[in-house]
C-alpha cells in the first residue's frame, strides 16, 4: 500500500487495548441506558464498528454477536434482537474498511452512517415483525449522532497507536 | 489515515471461515434465538448465564447514580426526614382506627369463610426489593430489582408500592429479576371496581395520558364514574384481592360501539425505591376439569380437587 503524504504510521494495536475499550463501551452503554432515552447514540455499536473497520482481523463478528447478547439481557430486549443488528453492522464495517481506511476520520464518519442506519433499521424490523411496533420519532436520531461521535471516538481509540516508538526524555521539545 | 504496521503479515491461506458464511451463520444463530425467545421461551438459561457474568459490570455501573443518590439524601436529608415523619405520623393516626376495625374484620371474616366452607386466601410469603434501573427498552416498561431467584423471588408475584400494584415479576435471573410494570402493553390485571363490585381485565397501554391501563370489553352501560378505585379481584390465583391498582381517569362511550374505551391511571406512578414482592396465592385449587358426560351424583366424591372450586358457589347459594 502506499501511503498518502502527510499521514500517520501507526503503531501496532495492542489487543488488550481493544478488549478494555469494547468492555468500557459495553459499561457506558449501560450508562448512558439509565437515562431510558430514545436517541440516546448506542456507543457500543459505535465502538464495535470504529474497530472492526481498523483492525478486521481482531474484532469481528463474535465479538458483535456476544456483546450484542449482553446487551439485549442488560435491556430485557429480544434474544439475538440486538446480536444480529451487531453481526450485520460488522459485516459490512468489514466489507468497506478498505476503502474508509484511506479517509480522515471526518470523511470515514460521513461513510459509516449507511451502516449505522442500517443497524438500526434492522432492529426495528425485527421489533416490528414481533411486536407490531413502530420506531418512535427519537430514535432515528441515534444513528446520525453515533456518526457525528465517530471523530470524537476515533481520535480517543487511535490515540495509543499514536505514540512515539521510542521515547526520547532528553528531546528538548 | 490509519495504516499501522502490525507484528505480523496477514494471513495468506488461512482466513478461517469466509466473511459470507460467517454472517450467515451468526444470523442464522441470532435469529433462531430470538424464535426461541418469542415463540418458545426456551432461552432462560442463556439469559440467566449472560446475566450473571454481567451482574458485576451492572453493579459498576450503577454505582456512581447510587453515590448521587446517596449524597443527595444527606444534603436534603433532615428537613425531608422531618416532614416525611410527621406526615407519616397524622397519616398512622388517621388510619388507626380502621387498622384496629380491620384486624377484627379480618377475624370475622375468617370465621364466617370457616362457616359457609369459603375457601380462606391467606397471603403468600413477602419480600422487600429495591429498584436497580429501569430498563432502556423502548418497546417494553420493565424495571429490575435486586432480588432473584438465589433470595426466593418467583416468576409471576405481583410487586407492589406503599400506594398499589407496581407490576409483575416476569424475568427471574439468580441474583436479580425483572417486573413488568401494568403500563407495559403486554401486561394485564384482573380488577374489581370497588364502588360496583364489577370485575374487569385492564391491560397496558403506554401511548394514551403517558402510560395507563385500558380496561377491556368494558360494555357501554357499565356502571362506571371517572375517579373509581380498581383494586385486583383475585379471580386469578395469583394476585392477592384487594390491593390498590388504578383510578378510572377516561371514559368514552359511543353510539356505534357495543363496548367503552376506559382508561384508567396506575395509582403507584412515582416508582420509589422500595417495593415488595408477593408470592404467588399458594393454596388455588386446580382448574376445574369439564366433564364429558353430565355430572352423576355418585362421580363427585371420586373428583374432589376438581369440583373444589365449585364448593363455594354451591354453598353461598345454598345458605340462605
Amino acid at each position: 500500500m502506499i501511503m498518502p503524504a502527510g499521514r500517520h504510521l501507526l503503531l501496532p494495536a495492542n489487543p488488550r487495548f481493544i478488549a478494555l475499550s469494547l468492555l468500557l463501551a459495553l459499561m457506558l452503554h449501560m450508562l448512558l441506558g439509565l437515562a431510558n432515552q430514545g436517541w440516546m447514540p448506542d456507543v457500543l455499536a459505535l465502538v464495535l464498528a470504529f474497530w472492526t473497520v481498523h483492525q478486521p482481523r481482531r474484532v469481528g463478528m463474535l465479538a458483535a454477536f456476544v456483546l450484542g447478547l449482553a446487551a439485549d439481557v442488560h435491556e430485557s430486549a429480544l434474544l439475538g434482537q440486538n446480536a444480529l443488528a451487531y453481526v450485520v453492522m460488522s459485516h459490512f464495517a468489514s466489507v468497506i474498511s478498505r476503502r474508509v481506511l484511506w479517509f480522515s476520520l471526518h470523511q470515514q464518519a460521513l461513510q459509516m452512517l449507511p451502516v449505522f442506519v442500517l443497524a438500526a433499521l434492522l432492529e426495528w424490523v425485527i421489533r416490528f415483525i414481533t411486536d407490531d411496533l413502530l420506531p418512535q420519532w427519537p430514535q432515528l436520531i441515534a444513528p446520525l449522532l453515533q456518526s457525528a461521535l465517530w471523530p470524537v471516538f476515533g481520535h480517543a481509540l487511535l490515540a495509543p497507536q499514536r505514540r512515539p516508538v521510542d521515547r526520547d526524555d532528553i528531546r528538548p521539545l | 489515515m490509519a495504516l499501522d504496521i502490525d507484528s505480523s503479515p496477514p494471513p495468506i491461506f488461512r482466513q478461517g471461515l469466509p466473511a459470507l458464511s460467517r454472517l450467515v451463520l451468526f444470523g442464522l444463530l441470532s435469529v433462531l434465538l430470538m424464535s426461541a425467545d418469542h415463540r418458545l421461551g426456551l432461552s432462560q438459561p442463556i439469559r440467566s448465564a449472560v446475566s450473571v457474568v454481567l451482574a458485576p459490570l451492572q453493579w459498576a455501573v450503577l454505582l456512581p447514580e447510587r453515590a448521587g443518590s446517596a449524597l443527595q439524601d444527606y444534603f436534603t436529608g433532615v428537613d425531608e426526614a422531618r416532614d416525611a415523619a410527621r406526615q407519616y405520623q397524622s397519616r398512622t393516626i388517621a388510619q388507626a382506627q380502621r387498622l384496629q376495625q380491620a384486624e377484627q374484620l379480618l377475624q370475622e371474616n375468617r370465621q364466617l369463610r370457616e362457616l359457609l366452607q369459603l375457601m380462606q386466601d391467606t397471603p403468600g410469603p413477602s419480600k422487600a426489593v429495591q429498584l436497580l434501573y429501569e430498563t432502556a427498552n423502548p418497546y417494553s416498561h420493565t424495571i429490575v430489582v435486586d432480588k432473584g431467584s438465589l433470595s426466593g423471588i418467583v416468576q409471576g408475584s405481583v410487586v407492589v408500592d406503599v400506594a398499589g400494584v407496581v407490576g409483575q415479576v416476569t424475568r427471574v435471573y439468580p441474583h436479580l429479576s425483572e417486573v413488568t410494570l401494568l403500563t407495559d402493553r403486554n401486561q394485564n390485571i384482573p380488577v374489581l371496581n370497588a364502588r360496583t363490585g364489577q370485575r374487569f381485565i385492564a391491560g397496558g397501554d403506554p401511548l394514551t395520558l403517558g402510560g395507563s391501563l385500558e380496561l377491556r370489553f368494558v360494555p357501554a352501560s357499565a356502571d362506571l364514574k371517572e375517579g373509581d378505585l380498581l383494586t385486583t379481584s383475585g379471580i386469578d390465583g395469583i394476585y392477592p384481592a384487594g390491593l390498590q391498582v388504578a383510578h378510572i381517569r377516561h371514559i368514552d362511550r359511543r353510539i356505534d360501539n357495543a363496548f367503552a374505551k376506559v382508561h384508567a391511571l396506575p395509582i403507584a406512578v412515582g416508582r420509589g425505591r422500595h417495593m415488595l414482592v408477593l408470592a404467588p396465592v399458594s393454596d388455588w385449587p386446580a382448574r376445574p376439569v369439564k366433564a364429558e358426560a353430565p355430572a352423576q351424583p355418585q362421580s363427585r366424591g371420586k373428583s374432589h380437587g376438581a369440583s373444589h372450586s365449585a364448593t363455594p358457589k354451591a354453598s353461598a347459594g345454598s345458605a340462605p
